[in-house]
């Protein structure tokens, strides 16, 4: 067996029998993936609760004087809103935009609600809604038409469910306001056009959006703890010394090292995936070329991140204080398990430097779980600068024996 | 002279202000236990690391089996086995997987069974190290040390924190390196260690080697025949005029009165007639020849573990 074999072999063995690293790289990952999976996949979803939670966001503003459709269509999803006879829960809890708050901006805010399944429907009544209405109910062209717009969220029940009643609350109002002008006609009536977020042509669900995300976390954790804990740890118990007085050299340590990184990676990604797979049904494939492509990129990176720690911490202790130090605001500021809405411009700019955010909105988008909205180069390019950066680093102030 | 397999000259290491190697020059015999002994501090175990090529000597020439280096090469190192002070394994990983690792850094390493029964882990192949032993934890460094069969063996204060059974195991190993035509390179502060095991003594003493030879001769080197020991109180020791002109010297080492002779059966009668008028009891009297405690003792004016 070659040096590289033997030291990668040794690092697989030594991760997976040692209790506490096996808990952080292995069991952690799979029990969030479960536990994140069963609390925000069936929002809504319990039976015994028949209330919707619907966004309105209503961006017409028709001139004054003029018909205004859109104030029905409000009108009657906030009487759905009410409390129904006999006590019973309304039918929808409904949200709107307070005073003085952006649209635009809260409609990003709810989009990422309905994503992570806290909002059942999100309807958004387009700017110049009511002239298109007017002016197709009294056009003889057919080819003039308004649109509502209504985001659901494909695979799961209350949104599907929502969305149902929806249509028919919309078809009653369009019915009753053209009856009411004497110009009822089929062909004319408000088209509706029914988005299901975060897909491109297939069904995803919660999990699909959080799977990839969990792997991501697990490749992290892997890196950000475990490589700098074999180094700093391995340098202060002096069992690195003990390699260098063997012809084993340094680029051979590392590339086992790396290897070794990459096999616990790899069979992280395995398990978590089997979980998501079989257990809660996640429909992502990541085992496409360019998802892999993403993984290997996000395994390098972390092992990078990981050797950077290791180069500027003195001890161990040290040297995991400031990987938990990191870690957090590298996750929960990366998107991996949540998506990012609109954030104060500090955060933002954390996010945008995050090679997280790129990893994570990368491989989504490579798998079709959600609609990229970072440039494809950028997902690439930016954590290939970080790897570059904190190998450069590494290589100039990493120390692999005690100084004396 | 024969064969040697290490030659150094004017080896030099200073870690800033600290001369700690100080133009050293010596030279190991083939299949000879070749010691290096000194108290801590000594300059003994950056000597060794030089060897090992852990470290870059600041000036100096090295030559191993003959080949001169200008630092310790990966050729070298395939000749070498090392027992490092203080080195370490991962604790998660079996004896076996220990050994199969480090096999795996050499080009031609032995079986690990045959290492295994060399060092006597057979029956802990498959144990942790974690859950080793001081002693079976230092067994274990040395059969990785000889993974590859080398030529050369360092042994870096094998037997430090061992108990005397441990201790006496890994003397009995390292006596075997020898026999099989190994060269064995120790460092160590025990002087009864250096005694028992070496060919050659080299005592180093802040950076510099202070004394070379056999521990007979070293010994030797004193001129002292016989020291008689006994702890007395201070002021209560004997005159050296008082035990005859066999007697060379009565000097006070703390609790303990040493006396030199050339002539033991003559000096201890008069010893015992002293004790008699005196009313000493001569607490813990001991007679030994002179050792290689000695020989630090009267060159440096200090113990070996001080």
């Amino acid at each position: 067996m070659s040096a590289t074999l033997a030291i990668a072999r040794a690092q697989v063995a030594v991760t997976l029998r040692e209790r506490i690293t096996l808990f952080w790289f292995l069991v952690f990952p799979l029990f969030l993936l479960a536990l994140m999976t069963l609390i925000f996949s069936n929002v809504g979803e319990d039976g015994g609760d028949m209330t919707f939670e619907i966004t309105l966001v209503n961006l017409d503003r028709p001139s004054p004087g003029s018909a205004d459709f859109s104030a029905g269509i409000v009108e009657a999803l906030r009487h759905l809103g009410e409390a129904r006879a006999g006590g019973e829960d309304p039918l929808f809890a409904l949200h709107v935009p307070g005073e003085g708050v952006e649209p635009h901006a809260y409609l990003d805010e709810e989009l990422a609600a309905l994503r992570v399944g806290t909002r059942a429907a999100v309807v958004v009544i387009p700017q110049g809604f009511s002239e298109n209405a007017a002016r197709a109910a009294f056009s003889s062209r057919e080819t003039v038409s308004s649109k509502l717009s209504i985001h659901t969220s494909g695979g799961r029940t209350s949104s599907d469910l929502a969305a149902s009643i929806l249509d028919q609350v919309f078809a009653t109002v369009d019915r009753e306001i053209l009856t009411r002008l004497g110009l009822f006609d089929a062909s004319r009536s408000v088209v509706l056009a029914r988005r299901e977020i975060g897909t491109q042509g297939r069904e995803f669900r919660y999990v699909d959006f959080l799977l990839p995300g969990v792997v991501l976390m697990g490749f992290l954790t892997a890196g950000l703890f475990s490589v700098p804990g074999t180094i700093l740890f391995g340098r202060e118990q002096r069992i690195l010394r003990t390699y260098w007085v063997t012809p084993l050299d340094v680029p051979r340590y590392f590339a086992g090292f790396a290897l070794g990184h990459a096999a616990l990676c790899a069979l992280q990604f395995g398990c978590v995936s089997l979980l998501g797979r079989f257990a809660f049904g996640a429909r992502v494939d990541l085992l496409q070329p360019v998802p892999l492509l993403y993984l290997v990129l996000a395994a390098a990176t972390s092992l990078a991140i990981g050797f950077l720690i290791a180069a500027v911490a003195r001890t161990g202790n040290a040297g995991m204080a400031i990987a938990n130090i990191i870690n957090m605001p590298m996750m929960f500021l990366g998107g991996l398990f949540f998506p990012i809405g609109e954030l104060p411009p500090a955060l933002r700019a954390a996010m945008l430097v995050n090679p997280v955010t790129y990893l994570a909105d990368g491989l989504r988008a490579s798998t079709g779980a959600e609609a990229g909205v970072l440039p494809p180069i950028a997902t690439v390019a930016v954590p290939l600068a970080w790897i570059a950066l904190c190998l450069g680093v590494a290589v100039f102030r990493l120390r692999l024996d005690e100084k004396r | 002279m024969g064969e040697m397999a290490v030659r150094v000259a004017n080896l030099q290491k200073s870690y800033g202000e600290i001369r700690a190697v100080d133009r050293i020059s010596f030279a190991v015999p083939v299949a000879r236990v070749f010691t290096l002994l000194g108290p801590n501090g000594a300059g003994k175990t950056t000597t060794l690391e030089i060897l090992e090529g852990i470290r870059d000597a600041d000036q100096g020439e090295i030559e191993v089996f003959g080949k001169r280096v200008r630092r310790i090469d990966r050729a070298a190192k395939e000749r070498m086995g090392v027992l490092l002070q203080e080195g370490n394994f991962e604790p998660y990983l079996r004896v076996k997987e220990v050994l199969r690792l480090f096999s795996a850094f050499f080009r031609s390493p032995r079986s690990l069974s045959d290492v295994l029964r060399e060092v006597s882990l057979e029956e802990k192949e498959n144990a942790f190290v974690k859950t080793l032993s001081g002693g079976q934890r230092q067994r274990l460094a040395l059969g990785v040390a000889l993974i590859n069969n080398p030529d050369l063996v360092f042994l870096d204060e094998p037997t430090t924190g061992l108990d005397p059974q441990a201790r006496r195991n890994i003397w009995s190993l390292v006596t075997g390196l020898t026999e099989s035509g190994k060269t064995v390179i120790l460092t160590t502060h025990y002087m009864e260690e250096a005694e028992a095991l070496s060919n050659v003594v080299c005592i180093m003493d802040h950076g510099r080697i202070i004394a070379e030879g056999s521990p007979r001769e070293l010994a030797a080197q004193l001129g002292r025949e016989t020291l008689i020991e006994f702890v007395a109180p201070p002021g209560r020791e004997p005159s050296r005029e008082s035990l005859g002109p066999t007697c060379k010297a009565v000097h006070r080492d703390g609790d303990l009165v040493v006396v030199e002779t050339e002539d033991l059966v003559a000096t201890l009668a008069r010893l015992l007639a002293w004790s008699g008028t005196a009313e000493s009891a001569l607490a813990g009297m001991t007679v030994r020849q002179p050792n290689l405690e000695d020989v630090f003792l009267s060159m440096t004016g200090r113990r070996l573990r001080e």
